[in-house]
């Protein structure tokens, strides 16, 4: 597993940095935060099985042993087999891979779309933000679970339509985030000295505010990632997420619940596993938010523009209370 | 601060006017309404369907209808439940107290452990103390909360053959009973909460602790205990209170499933069935008193902060 590798675990970073700047950021970050480099390690394992899983999985997912009902842990079934039949392990495995998938395309597009309306939102101020900001507000004020069953609920259960719920409750999220950063960026010496020099408002939205607001977006990032792969599970497991017989952890929780007395096993592994992948997402986050090495900051500006620099030490500075 | 007040308060309009106008929309766009659904199980003729459409309100388009809703609103009718025809607004209001009662305890479970623990993990700083507080923190919040209720839930079943009462009876009723039916869902989301509060508790007081004030404190000889408690906890108050607030819209969001799997009548349980049964005046009702909740909260909080700090008020420091 080299550097890079374990970099592009954080969704949608695209670091144009040499591989030994990466190797050595990495370093910094494990000492400074072992708990964040425990979480890099489930997050990769758990990535590997997502991407993985058909060549990992003892079986195909959906195939049913209908000889081997809710049989017991075995050298072929090593965690059992469900009502149907089906591999539990294999299941489970194909679960990360559906869980994995709605968690990168609806942090993805949540996070493109939310950072792009609240840096215009903040960066431009009066009469957008406001309009922007009340529509973002009304969003945020149903509950997410409300606003979920309501849109899976009229587009009808399936992946796609998972991400499009998802996506519309967790898009307010990340706007708030880079208004709130936007707006202080704007005020800060080095985009007032770029703006004297004569710099146009794409280049120092560009060069000057996207680069000092990913810190704070990526550690969203993390941290909305475990809510999205717990709102998926919750979605299936009211079965109005991914669609039978797709493997889903939450699916495999409702259908498993009823068989509970004779084969515990079906609940229990996706229910750990689901914890667990939420549990790395969440540490992973956790070490963002106190660390001051830029291993999970993205492709900040630092040195090279040197203005640039200085706002992200700061931004390092207040979070690492 | 009598200004800040207004202004706050019609944005909290803006938004509820935003919310309702969106809800009606959306239930415009899905697919099948109710009287489809019942046409389908019942096999009601078409010139029926018609009827019961015009009876509705169905078929007029949806500003008729919003606009119509909201004329009801204000004189306090919400409308009546396509299914069993009963007032939504009574409904609606027996329902009300049941979330109320499971959120507000799961939030002072979690207000209680949380402060507790985030106390414990600021003195404790950099120690392993400070490390397992924050890895369970962080694990509590990872459990998702229908999977606690559903493992517990199972496995109290299968070992010990318990399982919650069937038929709800409030605290006033049946404490005992009330108990027992709650204290699953309360536990499951009161820990979620704990987590978050247990985090914002830890840094805002490490940042009180290492301001000056509180060294001028400790200069001046106060025990450390008083140091703690008296002036670093006090002044994390706001941080934690701000948080609390929010903490309630998850609470709430959090019983839509927990209801579900306890058998808890409650607002929770209401929304969830009404939104399988296209039963729209009832979710339109719903969410518009979970968005009003939300946005109360935020102006009490708003508010709060203005009082606490005069530079809000005049409106550069924050926006």
């Amino acid at each position: 597993m080299s550097g890079p590798d374990l970099l592009r675990t954080e969704p949608p970073a695209p670091p144009r940095r040499s591989l030994s700047e990466a190797v050595s950021a990495l370093r910094r970050f494990v000492r400074a935060q072992p708990l964040g480099a425990v979480a890099l390690v489930l997050i990769v394992v758990f990535v590997l099985a997502a991407v993985l899983a058909p060549w990992l999985a003892p079986h195909d997912p959906l195939e049913q042993f209908r000889r081997n009902i809710l049989e017991e842990p075995s050298g072929e079934f090593p965690l059992g087999t469900d009502d149907l039949g089906r591999d539990v392990l294999s299941r489970t495995i194909h679960g990360a891979r559906t869980s994995l998938l709605i968690g990168v395309a609806t942090t993805g597009i949540s996070l493109v779309l939310g950072t792009t309306v609240g840096v215009v939102s903040g960066y431009f101020g009066r009469a957008v933000d406001v309009v922007i900001q009340r529509v973002m507000d009304a969003v945020q004020a149903i509950p997410g679970i409300v606003l979920l069953l309501f849109i899976a609920v009229i587009l009808g259960p399936s992946v796609r339509n998972t991400v499009i719920a998802l996506t519309v409750v967790i898009t307010p999220s990340f706007n708030r985030i880079a208004r709130g950063e936007t707006l202080r960026i704007r005020e800060e010496r080095y985009v007032e000295a770029a703006r004297a020099t004569g710099a146009g408002t794409p280049r120092i939205l560009a060069l000057h505010v996207l680069p000092n607001l990913f810190a704070s977006v990526f550690t969203l990032g993390s941290l909305i990632f475990a809510g999205v792969i717990i709102a998926e599970s919750a979605l299936s497991f009211l079965g109005i997420g991914a669609p039978p017989p797709t493997p889903s952890w939450g699916a495999m929780l409702s259908e498993g619940v009823r068989y509970v007395e004779r084969a515990p096993w079906i609940i229990l592994v996706p229910a750990a596993l689901l914890s667990l992948a939420v549990f790395s997402f969440n540490l992973l986050g956790d070490a963002c938010a106190t660390t001051s090495t830029p291993a999970c900051s993205g492709p900040r500006s630092t040195g090279r523009r040197g203005a640039g620099g200085r706002g992200g030490a700061r931004l390092r500075a207040s979070r690492r209370a | 601060m009598i200004g800040y007040t207004l202004r706050r308060l019609g944005y909290g309009l803006v938004v509820m006017m935003l919310v309702t106008v969106f809800v009606f929309v959306v239930m415009r766009l899905v697919p099948g309404d109710a009287v489809a659904l019942q046409l389908q199980e019942t096999g009601v003729s078409a010139e029926e369907a018609a009827a019961m459409r015009a009876q509705f309100g169905l078929d007029d388009s949806v500003w008729v209808q919003l606009g119509s809703w909201l004329a009801g609103a204000v004189q306090g009718d919400l409308g009546t439940s396509f299914y069993t025809g009963e007032p939504v607004a009574e409904l609606f209001l027996d329902r009300v107290p049941v979330t109320l009662q499971l959120g507000l305890l799961a939030i002072v479970i979690g207000a209680v452990l949380g402060v507790g623990f985030g106390i414990v993990a600021a003195v404790t700083r950099g120690t392993a103390v400070d490390a397992a507080v924050r890895v369970f923190a962080v694990a509590f919040l990872s459990v998702p909360n229908f999977v606690v209720g559903l493992l517990v839930l199972t496995f109290l079943a299968l070992w010990f053959a318990w399982s919650p009462p069937i038929v709800y009876a409030g605290p006033g009723e049946d404490l005992v009973s009330w108990l027992q039916q709650v204290a699953i869902p309360v536990i499951a989301l009161g820990t979620g909460g704990m987590a978050g509060i247990a985090r914002m508790t830890r840094s805002s007081m490490l940042e009180s602790l290492g301001s000056d004030y509180i060294r001028t404190v400790h200069a001046k000889g106060a025990r450390h205990r008083t140091v703690v408690f008296k002036h670093a906890l006090r002044n994390s108050t706001i941080a934690v209170l701000t948080l609390l607030g929010l903490e309630l819209a998850t609470v709430l969001g959090g019983t839509v499933i927990l209801e579900q799997m306890f058998a808890i009548p409650g607002t929770g349980q209401l929304i969830y069935q009404a939104v399988l049964d296209r039963d729209y005046p009832v979710v339109v009702a719903c969410t518009i008193f979970y968005a009003g909740l939300f946005v109360v909260t935020i102006i009490i909080i708003d508010l709060l902060y203005a009082l606490v700090d005069p530079r809000i008020r005049t409106g550069r420091a924050l926006s």
